[in-house]
């Protein structure tokens, strides 16, 4: 038996050693959150991206779990993790990895997003959800009083039908041999039940259906390291994403075109694969790679009745194909000396697509029945840099990048959506017609794209003294685009070049000053801008039109007279031979010479700004402040200016200038405070010519002759109205601009405070925008209250001066709070609230109101307009 | 003889306090004897136990010793190697004199030159998704590593997507105001948890990248297309500015416009497009109330309407394929 004291010695041993701990500092901690939250109030602007779009309780459940055994005192390399986020909610996302450092890692993982798009859109049709909508069967077309063809009372296919007040509203009379023509009419007891009857069978079909995308993700990544010099590394990565977004179709009723709003269903599939062989030594690296994306619709088209037409006919429009991309990469660097090192990549992909065509009875020519489209890019990218002596350094890089379309071209001819088929007469077949007649509206060839970019860079560095640096740098990129097998160029500008200077100052004056000031110019030069590329959509330009007189095609004869698509610079005069079938009454190239249902002919001078000249001004500055221990100033401005110095039409310029100031204060060492605020001033101008064709009528309806005066029209010449017809072309009066400006004002206020076990965190943001549209110029509209007996004195056409578009505003706060009470070092309970707001005005919804537009069926969406408490209550285990 | 009990006692009390120090020793750094100051450029024999002692033997130095860096195992890592002086270079004088720096500062008004600092880190992290750093944009305006990421922490903000964008907005101020505005992409935190769904590593490899702007693919289009594969065609009609360039008509950090447009259409189509009814004039007078719709009054409210290009999604109330149209009827890209 062991003597009391030498047993309570060993006791003693032993408590001692089971009482000293493992060190905390070397151990990873884990960490687990559960608990309840709720949210106040429905919003799907709200809870955008974050899964808060519906009131009610969730569940919050987050993890951070880590072991491994691997420390800084042995040998062992095991590491894993587990991190579990949002899982209460459709945003959740999981991710594990493990590992022995230094020889393998797999990782796996799982995430969901979900994008709210609006949770006020409605739709009467049957179906949302899938890729077939019909209407109900009692569906009556909407409809507004109004004149028949055989002027008798009738009625009008009008979506603002909807709304009887504006369904039975007088109206005017507008068909030109009526007795009536230009008087405004009451509706008949007849016509008025027809709108109510209409409007109560059609409004209750309305139904709401909120429109949202979900993208989940998986994803496994390995790497292996075979030793200190080769790893290999890969990923797969599968995402489907179903839902519905708005989307706006077309369709064709008697007088016109309409718009249909739908929710196209969303159904897709991408997968990403990756995989990287590397090595690296002391002086060098090396990585071959490739990378794969698959993508996979599983809706191939989405089909609609047309609300507008008597049988409800149905429209099918194709969904976006499915397609390839197979990329190899091969990069290597090295260190050519100790000051010197060069790397180079290159790479090289091929995009694919073949999915089927859809074709119906409006595409009576369709060459093949696949795109077998193929684009190959190629890449090649090196950079040398070298720092010859202690004050400078050096560089220079070439990059070329080549997306090469060879997708074959071909020739398609279609009606457009809800036309039947009609021959265009001017092409018939025929020797001089190599490709065949034209037996629908539109012949139209595709357009296979191509890009390539050759670039070299230089740049110098030099401390011109302690804690200064002088930086120049300079940079030209050549651009050429066109397209393979098109009968002539289609790249609007087939070369663009482009030269950048830099300039940059920086300091650290001391270590608690730092500035940096950067400007930049660069001029862009497209030498050859064509303003008839447009033509490689209609080859037809390059066919003799049976009519025709000494071989000439539209596209001779407007070379052969100097002209673009829009032709002579000419008003009215009878013309004759070939320039009155190409352009009658010296009007723009009139389409159907070239084969299509529309004129797309641009202005002289319009040029699109991507490929425009373009002068660019670009000031970058920030200067940052450490004040003193506690407080840390940051201030920057920058500026940029866009010039479009010879587009006459289009972009004319853009100019954007922000500040940001941030200041830092710690008010305690456990009490921190951040302001920021910023302002951003972004504007930019639009120019163009509402023209329209020349004619020579003087009088709005050929019978009625009394009325030719105009009104309004301070900024032409032009008295009657056949002056004015006779110049649609030159109208002065016709140019307009868009004056853009988008205003934002953000600050911000976030503050950390520790009160002992108490941790808290908060921060305000508010965001104001403002988004104006000054239009100049204006438009004519003819008076349609012009009928037999009007006085010679009634006003013909009144110029309609342009307004401002309403002011788009949006204000956004956001108030968050977050305390952490630490019950005990390794237990706490956290509260969090947010709350947030949103109030917007925005003119596209007007739009979308029932009773707004003719040719378009409402949806009744509303602009994004919330208020909404979130709170969370949790406990937090650290283990 | 045999020992008295009190001083068995006592022995046993001296052992178990020897071995409990021995225990705690043994897990943390313990107390060494001052080293004597060796000559320049020679390494501590262990810098765990000299650095981190009285001067650094707490939090955040200690958190070093929970990331991957301080993996003794894994002889890649500093730990392995020199320990604390792997990165902070061999540093004798500070050793023995702690008013003297260390050879290589990372932080505070010592701090060494961007390019010492960042040399120390590319010495094991060159390759990878530094590949492309020599003369990238970054290196190039004297960004140091240490400026975004956090080596004496348990977790590095920058490697977190939840906190990742709160790094680079530490510099990049014009792009944090831009991702509250009406049209983002999800890289602000909104979530009560505190999570972000997007990273800007997502589309950037600050780094340095064979891509313009520290893209990571080679073009922007590209990139975009990791995330937007259904925008990648190629189409059978084709949209020139598209195939060109997504940044044509999008802003991707934030807009006014949605779905993140530089400007709203019909106006931003008008930019480049002037046929047909492009050319029209679009402005408040064509909205429904405006002038157009009552040409001063003498119009029936039922007898016109406001211009369809000019109201709800303008442009795109028809002409929705903006990206590119697959089928034989599409070159309007209307179907």
């Amino acid at each position: 038996m062991k003597p009391p004291i030498a047993r309570s010695a060993l006791a003693v041993v032993i408590v001692a050693a089971m009482a000293v701990p493992a060190h905390a500092q070397t151990r990873q901690a884990s960490t687990a959150e559960v608990g309840p939250g709720g949210v106040s109030d429905d919003s799907y602007k709200a809870g955008e991206y974050n899964g808060l779009q519906n009131s009610g309780a969730y569940g919050i459940g987050n993890v951070d779990l880590r072991g491994g055994d691997a420390a800084y005192n042995n040998e062992a390399t095991r590491r894993w993790r587990v991190i579990g986020n949002d899982l209460g909610l459709d945003t959740r996302s999981v991710f594990a990895e493990v590992g022995n450092q230094g020889k393998f890692r797999l990782s796996g993982g799982y995430d969901e997003l979900r994008r709210n798009r609006s949770d006020t859109f409605q739709t009467p049709y049957v179906g949302a959800g899938t890729n077939m909508l019909t209407l109900p069967g009692s569906w009556i077309n909407p409809l507004v009083a109004g004149v028949s063809g055989t002027n008798t009372a009738g009625m009008v296919v009008s979506a603002r039908g909807l709304v009887p007040s504006i369904g039975a509203a007088p109206y005017i009379n507008s068909v030109a041999t009526s007795p009536t023509f230009g008087a405004m009419l009451t509706p008949t007891t007849a016509q008025i039940a027809l709108v109510n009857g209409a409007a109560a069978a059609d409004n209750p079909l309305f139904h709401p259906y909120d429109l949202y995308t979900r993208r989940q993700t998986v994803s496994a990544a390995f790497t292996y390291n075979f030793d200190q010099q080769w790893a290999l590394d890969g990923s797969f990565r599968p995402q489907h994403k179903d839902g519905a977004k708005p989307m706006g179709t077309v369709s064709r009723n008697t007088g016109g075109d309409i718009s249909t709003p739908i929710p196209d269903l969303i159904d897709q599939n991408h997968t990403q694969t990756n995989v990287n062989l590397n090595f690296k030594n002391d002086r060098a690296f090396a990585q071959a790679s490739y990378y794969g994306s698959y993508f996979r619709n599983n809706v191939p088209s989405m089909s609609w009745q047309n609300w507008a037409s008597p049988a409800g006919t149905l429209n099918t429009m194709s969904s976006v194909p499915g397609n390839d991309f197979s990329q190899i990469n091969a990069t290597a660097g090295m260190s050519v000396s100790a000051a010197t090192k060069l790397v180079a990549n290159g790479s090289y992909g091929r995009a694919t697509q073949n999915d089927a065509f859809l074709t119906d009875p409006t595409t009576p020519v369709v060459p093949v029945n696949s795109l077998n489209g193929l684009v190959v890019t190629t890449a090649f990218n090196t950079k040398l840099t070298s720092k010859p002596t202690k004050k400078v350094s050096l560089s220079a890089g070439y990059r070329f990048d080549d997306r090469n379309n060879q997708t074959a071209v071909h020739v398609f001819q279609y009606a457009d959506a809800g036309e039947a088929p009609v021959a265009n007469v001017n092409f018939p077949a025929g020797p001089a017609n190599p490709f065949g007649p034209v037996v629908a509206q539109n012949a139209n060839a595709n357009r296979p794209y191509s890009r390539k970019l050759n670039q070299v860079t230089a740049e110098a560095d030099y401390a011109a003294a302690p804690h200064q640096w002088l930086k120049a740098a300079y940079a030209f990129d050549r651009i050429d685009r066109w397209c393979n097998g098109s009968w002539i160029d289609c790249a609007d500008a087939s070369v663009t070049n482009e030269s950048t200077l830099r300039g940059e100052w920086r300091t650290a004056v001391a270590a608690s000053v730092t500035a940096r000031v950067d400007y930049a110019y660069a001029a862009r030069r497209a030498p050859d801008y064509n303003e008839n590329a447009f033509l490689a959509l209609v080859p037809y330009a390059n066919v003799v039109p049976a009519t025709a007189t000494g071989g000439m095609t539209a596209y001779s004869f407007m070379i052969a007279n100097g002209w673009n698509g829009w032709g002579p610079a000419a008003g009215y005069s009878a013309t004759t031979g070939n320039l009155n079938l190409f352009f009658p009454s010296n009007n723009a190239l009139a389409n159907t010479l070239y084969a299509n249902n529309n004129r797309i002919s641009e202005l002289p001078g319009m040029r699109r700004y991507y490929v425009a000249d373009r002068n660019r001004n670009t000031l970058r500055s920030l200067l940052t402040w450490q004040a003193g221990e506690a407080l840390s100033l940051q201030g920057g401005l920058d500026v940029d200016h866009d010039d479009y110095p010879t587009s006459v039409y289009g972009l004319q310029h853009a100019r954007t200038w922000a500040l940001n100031l941030d200041a830092g204060y710690a008010i305690a060492e456990d009490f921190t405070a951040d302001v920021f605020y910023n302002f951003e001033d972004g504007r930019s101008n639009t120019a163009s010519n509402s023209y329209t064709a020349n004619s020579n009528a003087a009088a709005i309806a050929g019978a009625q002759a009394a009325a030719i005066g105009l009104s309004g029209n301070s900024c032409d010449t032009y008295t009657t109205l056949q002056q004015r017809n006779n110049n649609n072309k030159l109208d002065p009066c016709l140019p307009w601009s868009a004056n853009m400006t988008d205003v934002v004002n953000t600050v911000g206020v976030a503050l950390r405070r520790k009160i002992d076990r108490l941790d808290l965190n908060g921060h305000l943001i508010y965001s104001h925008s403002r988004w104006d549209n000054a239009v100049a110029g204006g438009n004519w509209q003819n008076n349609l209250l012009v009928g037999p007996g009007a006085a010679p004195t009634t006003t013909a056409a009144f110029f309609i001066a342009a307004e401002p578009v309403p002011t788009v505003w949006t204000d956004t706060g956001e108030v968050r709070v977050t305390g952490t009470y630490a019950l005990t070092p390794a237990q706490g309970l956290r509260v969090s609230y947010a709350y947030t707001r949103m109030r917007s005005n925005d003119l596209v919804y007007e739009g979308m109101q029932t009773g707004s537009l003719s040719a378009a069926a409402p949806t009744s969406e509303q602009p994004f307009n919330y208020s909404v408490n979130a709170f969370g209550f949790s406990y937090v285990l650290t283990f | 003889m045999a020992m008295k009990p009190r001083f068995v006692a006592a022995l046993a009390v001296a052992a178990a306090v020897v071995l409990a120090a021995a225990i705690v020793r043994a897990q943390t750094p313990g107390q060494e004897p001052e080293p004597k100051a060796a000559p320049p450029g020679t390494y501590a024999q262990n810098a765990v136990q000299t650095c981190l002692r009285e001067c650094h033997n707490k939090e955040p130095f200690t958190l070093v010793l929970q990331t991957p860096h301080a993996v003794k195992g894994d002889e890649r890592t500093p730990f392995a190697q020199h320990q604390c002086e792997t990165c902070h270079g061999p540093s004798p004088e500070h050793i023995a004199q702690t008013d003297k720096p260390v050879t290589i500062v990372f932080k505070g008004k010592h701090a060494s030159p961007a390019a010492d600092r960042n040399a120390k880190c590319l010495s094991c992290h060159q390759s990878g998704l530094r590949q492309h750093w020599s003369g990238s944009q970054h290196e190039s305006r004297g960004v140091a590593c240490n400026d975004c990421h956090q080596i004496h922490a348990a977790d590095q903000k920058v490697l977190r997507k939840a906190t990742q964008a709160e790094v680079c907005f530490a510099c990049h101020k014009e792009q944090r105001a831009q991702t509250r505005r009406i049209s983002t992409h999800p890289l602000a935190i909104t979530s009560l948890a505190n999570t972000a769904k997007m990273a800007c590593s997502d589309c950037h490899n600050p780094h340095g990248s064979t891509g313009p702007r520290l893209l990571v693919k080679n073009s922007v289009n590209e990139t975009c297309f990791t995330c937007h594969a259904e925008k990648r065609g190629p189409f059978l009609w084709e949209h020139a500015p598209v195939s060109d360039d997504c940044t044509s008509c999008h802003t991707p950090h934030g807009s006014s416009n949605a779905p993140l447009l530089k400007a709203r259409p019909p106006w931003l189509c008008q930019e480049c497009h002037s046929g047909d009814h492009g050319a029209q004039i679009n402005s408040g007078a064509n909205l429904a109330g405006g002038n157009v719709t009552t040409v001063n009054g003498q119009q029936a409210p039922g007898a016109a309407t406001p211009r369809v290009q000019t109201s709800a999604r303008a442009c795109l109330n028809c002409h929705v394929l903006v990206h590119g149209s697959n089928h034989p009827a599409g070159a309007k890209f209307q179907r």
